[in-house]
């Protein structure tokens, strides 16, 4: 393992406090590493993914004797030094040819790992057509309903999702919305559909195709663009191979949530927001609910006519203008009533 | 005056921006991403194949995410969150574009590293805490009113140093011919430092907790004890004090009867090993024949006075006569 080191100076400080665990996690750094023989189409797959990954990812561009199911050591060993939790290891043998492994860590050490063929590559300079800038957010599409059923394709959502999209962000501007990743699966076989079917056997599991598009936004007449996709490139045709699942224990540590602040149930993170609502202008309207008020103690305007008991005692003897002058002077009303 | 016909030209213009699906689209907004759960149809995945990049269809169809749950046309590709309510009272670098507010995420994604420690509360935390203090953050930079400019409350060129830099200090009527103003508020600011220092230690010592830290008082007794068994008797033949504790040493350990043959075959052959090397560490000049330590039976025999006194007794039996005729 890395020795623990002290950091000598305010900047070596920094950059170790930036490694430290923190509440809301950064994108995942992956790291793009090169087996003993890559082959060419395992290459460029990996300069694509890369391009489509930057800016948090780090090429490994030598050879490495890397076997990620068998000894999983070296990718322990990088992830601590280079602080990367994401790993696609590129290899290329005669019984598996043109592989890559998806390896995802946590707390530096192997959470899960999922093995792809790459069957069918076509190259982003093949489509000329303009391309997403690099590190701008990609949406993601997943269209299959083994999404939601297939323990392999759940976890190869998850990998996929947290390559690309991992990143918690509070806000974000729709102009930088540039591009899609559409991940779609074949059809359903039926022997799938079984309930009783096995996670590890990759016998019968359908072809995975990662696609990139390019988004152009048209007018639509109403106040949502319509959206319409130009392939991008890379296009992708994967198999699943081989996998590894999650230690249960790990992957219960991984999945601890931070305990919400005070101030965030507040703003809204942790509950639903009652009463407010986005009217068509884009403004916040709020609804505010006021009880019953009791109007029988409002205070009006004073008025000797409005006094308690004046009607009874006065009667109807005097007029608007005695009014006045008893009102300057109550003590001989009450020499006169009395 | 009749508008409709020239409405339905303008829509037919556009093309619709919703998709309708069997099964609803699950949107996770948070992470920009829609899972289409329909089952991949056969035949226009077939259809979709025969083309040339497999499934880049010439013209991909968008279903678009809004606020209503609405989506444009089918054979979903993709999703597009412009949902959120975009937000015109904050600030925006971009003025073409509107910033959208993303709600928190909804798919569950491992964490890379565990969720971080809560720090151990220092000890005027801990003293806020039971008196109900709240914390109020005090900004780094502070106003100058002589400069009519924010200055640095500490650190370069801070405001905590005016005092000690100022050219020109009133010296009261009573002062000490020695009296430095400069340096007393530097030394009141340097013991200020200090202060703080000491107490973000004592902080950190108190966050690691008791540990293996020995008070004063043990520390004494392990002194004392150790001093009353250095003497060359080991403490046998000293003096006791009145009302002086007995010693209360360690207890003597034993290895457990019973251990498991890796272990003892370990210390067995350890043991084995100290003999072997004691045969063949070189012996000490002197020592001569295994049998005999001709040095220890020289002393035994001369009776710890060494071999010249020996010699001189054996030999002695004439000399001593001598000396005897002498007298």
């Amino acid at each position: 393992m890395l020795r623990v080191v002290k950091p000598k100076n305010a900047r070596s400080k920094r950059a170790m406090e930036a490694r430290e665990p923190k509440e809301v996690e950064d994108a995942r750094t992956a790291i793009f590493v090169k087996g003993t023989h890559t082959g060419e189409v395992v290459t460029k797959v990996m300069k694509e993914l890369m391009s489509l990954k930057r800016p948090d990812a780090i090429s490994f561009s030598k050879k490495n004797p890397v076997r990620p199911f068998e000894d999983a050591s070296s990718l322990e060993f990088w992830a601590a030094k280079n602080d990367a939790s994401f790993f696609i290891v590129g290899q290329s043998t005669k019984k598996r040819p043109n592989g890559m492994t998806f390896v995802r860590t946590f707390d530096g050490k192997v959470l899960d790992m999922c093995e792809v063929g790459v069957d069918k590559f076509v190259s982003m300079t093949e489509f000329k057509t303009p391309k997403a800038a690099p590190g701008h957010k990609p949406l993601m599409h997943f269209a299959s309903e083994l999404f939601d059923t297939h323990p392999r394709f759940i976890q190869l959502k998850s990998m996929l999702m947290d390559l690309f999209n991992g990143e918690v962000l509070e806000q974000i501007h729709l102009a930088g919305l540039e591009h899609v990743i559409s991940v779609t699966l074949g059809p359903t076989p039926p022997s799938l559909n079984v309930a009783t079917a096995d996670a590890d056997s990759t016998k019968d599991l359908p072809p995975v195709h990662i696609r990139a598009y390019t988004t152009r936004l048209l007018a639509s007449g109403v106040r949502i663009p319509r959206v319409e996709l130009t392939p991008m490139g890379p296009s992708l045709d994967l198999t699943l191979r081989r996998h590894q699942a999650a230690d249960p224990e790990m992957w219960k540590l991984a999945m601890k949530r931070p305990k919400l602040r005070k101030q965030d149930v507040e703003k809204g993170l942790g509950k639903k927001r009652k009463n407010l609502a986005v009217d068509e202008m884009g403004d916040l309207r709020g609804r505010v609910h006021v009880a019953k008020q009791d109007l029988s103690r409002l205070q009006t305007r004073k008025m000797k006519g409005l006094k308690k008991g004046f009607g009874e005692e006065e009667g109807d003897e005097s007029a608007g203008e005695e009014e006045g002058e008893e009102d300057a002077n109550p003590k001989r009303k009450r020499v006169k009533s009395g | 005056m009749d508008v409709s016909d020239i409405l339905a030209s303008q829509a037919a213009k556009h093309k619709s921006v919703t998709v309708e699906k069997d099964i609803p689209l699950e949107v996770d907004t948070g992470f920009l991403t829609v899972t289409d759960l329909n089952p991949i149809d056969k035949e226009s995945y077939e259809c979709a194949h025969t083309v040339i990049h497999s499934l880049d269809t010439p013209n991909p169809k968008v279903p678009v995410k809004t606020s209503k749950n609405t989506f444009s046309p089918p054979r979903a590709t993709a999703c597009k969150s412009s949902s959120p309510p975009s937000s015109r009272s904050q600030p925006n670098p971009h003025p073409t574009a509107p910033i959208a507010q993303l709600p928190t995420p909804t798919t569950l994604l491992p964490r890379q590293k565990p969720l971080p420690k809560p720090k151990p509360p220092t000890k005027w935390e801990q003293f806020a805490r039971a008196k109900g203090i709240s914390h109020k953050k005090k900004d780094k930079k502070e106003w100058d009113e002589e400069k009519q400019d924010w200055v640095n409350r500490w650190g370069w060129g801070g405001k905590n140093k005016q005092v000690e830099a100022q050219w020109l200090t009133e010296v009261p009527a009573n002062a000490d011919i020695e009296h430095d103003p400069s340096k007393e508020a530097r030394d009141a600011r340097r013991t200020r430092v200090a202060k703080n220092e000491k107490q973000h230690m004592q902080n950190l010592a108190r966050a690691q907790g008791p540990g293996d830290r020995h008070t004063p008082k043990q520390e004494n007794e392990r002194t004392l004890a150790t001093t009353r068994i250095s003497t060359a008797s080991m403490g046998k033949f000293d003096k006791k004090l009145e009302g002086e504790k007995k010693l209360r040493g360690m207890k003597r350990k034993f290895d457990p009867a019973e251990t498991s043959v890796e272990s003892e075959k370990k210390s067995n052959l350890a043991l084995l090993g100290k003999l072997d090397g004691e045969s063949k560490r070189p012996r000490k000049a002197g020592g001569g024949d295994d049998t005999l330590n001709v040095r220890k039976a020289v002393r035994f025999a001369s009776k710890g006075q060494g071999g010249v006194s020996l010699a001189r007794k054996a030999g002695g039996a004439s000399g001593g006569q001598k000396g005897r005729g002498k007298r």
